[in-house]
């Protein structure tokens, strides 16, 4: 949070993926799990690229200001094209074959550093364990580490990687399955997460899909940890979390200002952020486009809750489950304004097991799935105790 | 292009070809306009300072960034036809402006011009598509099939919310429908066709509420893998394309040049940045329209709408003839 905090402050952006991204910001200590995949999200930003490690919220800025020196060095860039990996050579490093070259590598543009003071950068941040959650990384590979990864994420990837003869560039090809109606469709693996934006950051989702719709999907968590209590305390979370899902509803003025609400609540001090908050909630409330998109997804009811462990306030469908984010944030931040410091009773029971992840997200499409794990206002994974796998079929 | 052939009551002159150059740069500065109004409503909405780049000259920052900004490819990409969808949308909105009078000249007078027009949109559909697909990326490949489930829900619409405004001109001349609204605009006795119309814009832009192809929800859908330049193509390809929608609603629902004081050619500006700023400032209103919903909108309610608004036209114009 320390880092989109500073991100908005310097009027650069988040970037929503690698490709888009000039600066990695890696927050705390990331377990060998999570610094695989940050690896991999390195790989895919296009250059000139800047990586920065904060180990805690308030070194953020200082490392900011680094990045942007560090984004205004054209010798050490021009370097960094010369000697970074091919996508052909990551790709073989993973899958052990040797594939056709496919450098990622157009030519740089090498302006004169003067001219681009003031750029306007965008951070992704890395994950963050211990000093305040909720970043923004953008990785978003499709990929599965155990058998290729690199530029590309999101290959298709089949389920045989024997057959290399059938692997363009290394990646085997999806291969078909029954599809709803009986007809066969392609199959693709795609992986969800560790670190994706708006997204909880350490979990993994390796979902099928056939068109856009998870017909399998399997949750665990990296490094088998949960995300750690970090400093971040009171409603401030619950925000963060109504900011991740207006992102994922398409609606980037809200998400903004849930954004800085959440800025605000973090500030100690006066009880600026519970008006504001009343009048984000209004505005949520008179979107009708919003109730129409959101309504109807994923509708759970009492049993289904309880069954998947999930507090009560998770009953009925995306919309209502926002609204209650919401009602809660307001109730959370008028508790914290009337001196009940510190209070984490609106964090309690928001934990889910990865064991039920997967039975919520199933059959839904790609984006709605989404949506609906943001809706869930989580604070905090556990790994489960068995790994589920999920198919209906 | 065959020779266009001027109507002998056309009341537009088509001028030299080498004007087209002075289209585009009306164009492209109609576009800036656009991106520097986003980036002003942005900065606005974000509260606080936006550092130094933040507000209006935040597309010139942007466009600094990602020209000095690598391109990259992904594995197996397929890049003829990335390519090809990236710096499309930049191409078919200059071809529709080609269409539209300024004033009096334009640079096709064609007899079809609103044709045209419809000809060009579509041509979208391949290229946010193409860019989608040609990446090799599966959020790519969503996010470029969300671009055309949302097609199939807008652009029927569209298409006979365009009808109306021919129908009550008697031709599909785009001049000659500006200068049949002697008197009283199109857009104020057929809102239907004009409101269906913006929201076609806004979609064949992937615009606002139409924007899921390049949500946030499949993490930048068609735009994920692209960097550098090609996403600064693709961006202003949007860009133009909202551009050239809102300045070919001027003579096809706002009554063309018409207007008092002004030269034509003025009040055609004029009024393109006036529907310019609606439709940027729409983006700041609404969340995204998942296309599935969408879809049935777009066929329960917007298409038997405009075509009830077609029918009413169709009378009206009978009899008066």
């Amino acid at each position: 949070m320390a880092a989109e905090r500073n991100v908005a402050a310097r009027g650069w952006r988040l970037a929503i993926s690698p490709a888009d991204a000039d600066v990695l910001v890696v927050c705390g200590e990331p377990g060998p799990g999570l610094a695989e995949a940050i690896e991999g999200i390195w790989h895919q930003m296009p250059g000139p690229r800047v990586r920065v490690y904060a180990h805690a919220g308030d070194e953020v800025g200082a490392r900011l200001d680094e990045a942007h020196t560090g984004l205004l060095d054209t010798d050490h860039h021009r370097r960094d094209a010369q000697e970074r990996p091919t996508a052909s050579e990551l790709v073989a490093e993973q899958a052990g074959s040797r594939a056709e070259s496919h450098g990622g590598h157009g030519d740089t543009d090498h302006g004169s550093a003067g001219g681009h003071e003031g750029m306007d950068h965008e951070g992704h941040e890395g994950m963050d364990h211990g000093s305040h959650e909720g970043m923004d990384h953008g990785s978003h590979e499709g990929m599965d580490h155990g058998s290729h990864e690199g530029m590309d994420h999101g290959a298709h990837e089949g389920m045989d990687h024997g057959d290399m003869e059938m692997s363009p560039g290394g990646i085997p090809l999806a291969e078909g399955g029954e599809d709803r109606d009986g007809l066969e469709m392609d199959v693709l693996q795609v992986r969800l997460g560790p670190v994706l934006p708006h997204w909880p950051a350490g979990l993994v989702l390796r979902c099928s899909l056939q068109g856009d719709v998870i017909v399998e999907a399997k949750a665990e968590l990296v490094d088998g940890r949960a995300r750690q209590d970090d400093e971040v305390v009171g409603p401030a979370r619950g925000i963060d979390n109504i900011a991740s899902l207006l992102a994922l509803a398409g609606w980037d003025d809200a998400a903004a200002e849930a954004r800085r609400i959440r800025d605000t609540a973090l500030e100690p001090g006066d009880g600026a952020a519970g008006s504001e908050l009343e009048r984000l909630r209004r505005r949520v409330r008179r979107s009708w486009t919003l109730r129409w998109s959101l309504s109807g997804l994923r509708r759970l009811s009492d049993e289904d809750a309880h069954a998947r462990g999930l507090p009560a306030d998770a009953v009925g469908d995306t919309y209502e489950r926002l609204m209650g984010m919401l009602d809660r944030a307001v109730a959370g931040v008028a508790a914290t304004a009337a001196g009940d410091i510190g209070t984490r009773t609106n964090d309690a029971g928001r934990t889910l097991s990865t064991d039920h992840l997967a039975h919520l997200v199933m059959g839904l499409d790609l984006a709605t799935a989404r949506l609906v794990l943001a809706s869930l206002d989580i604070h905090e994974l556990l790994a489960g105790q068995a790994e589920h796998e999920v198919s209906h079929g | 292009m065959a020779d266009p052939m001027p109507m002998t009551d056309s009341p537009i002159t088509t001028v030299a070809p080498g004007w087209a150059i002075a289209a585009l740069g009306i164009l492209g500065a109609l576009a800036v306009t656009a991106a520097m109004l986003d980036g002003a409503l942005a900065a606005r909405a974000g509260g606080g300072p936006g550092g130094k780049m933040g507000g209006p000259v935040r597309p010139f920052g942007e466009a600094a960034r990602l020209m000095r900004q690598r391109r990259r490819t992904t594995v197996e990409a397929d890049r003829l036809l990335w390519r090809i969808g990236g710096a499309g949308l930049l191409v078919v909105a200059a071809l529709m402006v080609t269409v539209v009078p300024l004033g009096e000249w334009t640079i096709f007078d064609l007899d079809v011009g609103v044709m045209w027009f419809n000809a060009m949109d579509v041509m979208v559909w391949a290229l946010v598509w193409l860019t989608g697909w040609g990446a090799n990326s599966a959020h790519s490949l969503v996010g470029g099939y969300r671009f055309l489930a949302h097609g199939l829900g807008y652009e029927l619409p569209l298409m006979f919310a365009l009808v109306a405004p021919a129908i009550a001109a008697e031709s599909l001349n785009v001049g000659a429908v500006a200068a049949a609204q002697e008197g009283l605009w199109f857009a104020v006795w057929m809102p239907v066709a004009f409101l269906v119309y913006l929201l076609g814009v806004a979609a064949f832009s992937v615009w606002g509420p139409f924007a899921p192809a390049i949500g946030t929800d499949v993490s930048g859908g068609a735009r994920v893998e692209l960097s550098g330049v090609d996403r600064l193509v693709f961006e202003a390809g949007r860009y133009a394309l909202l551009a050239a929608g809102a300045a070919f609603a001027v003579p096809m629902f706002l009554g063309g040049g018409a207007g008092p004081l002004l030269p034509g050619w003025a009040w055609v500006l004029v009024k393109t940045v006036a529907l310019l700023a609606v439709l940027v400032w729409l983006r700041r209103r609404l969340p995204a329209f998942r296309p599935d919903k969408f879809m049935e909108v777009g066929w329960m309610l917007l298409l038997p709408a405009v075509l009830l608004q077609d029918l009413v036209v169709a009378v009206i114009a009978v009899w008066r003839s």
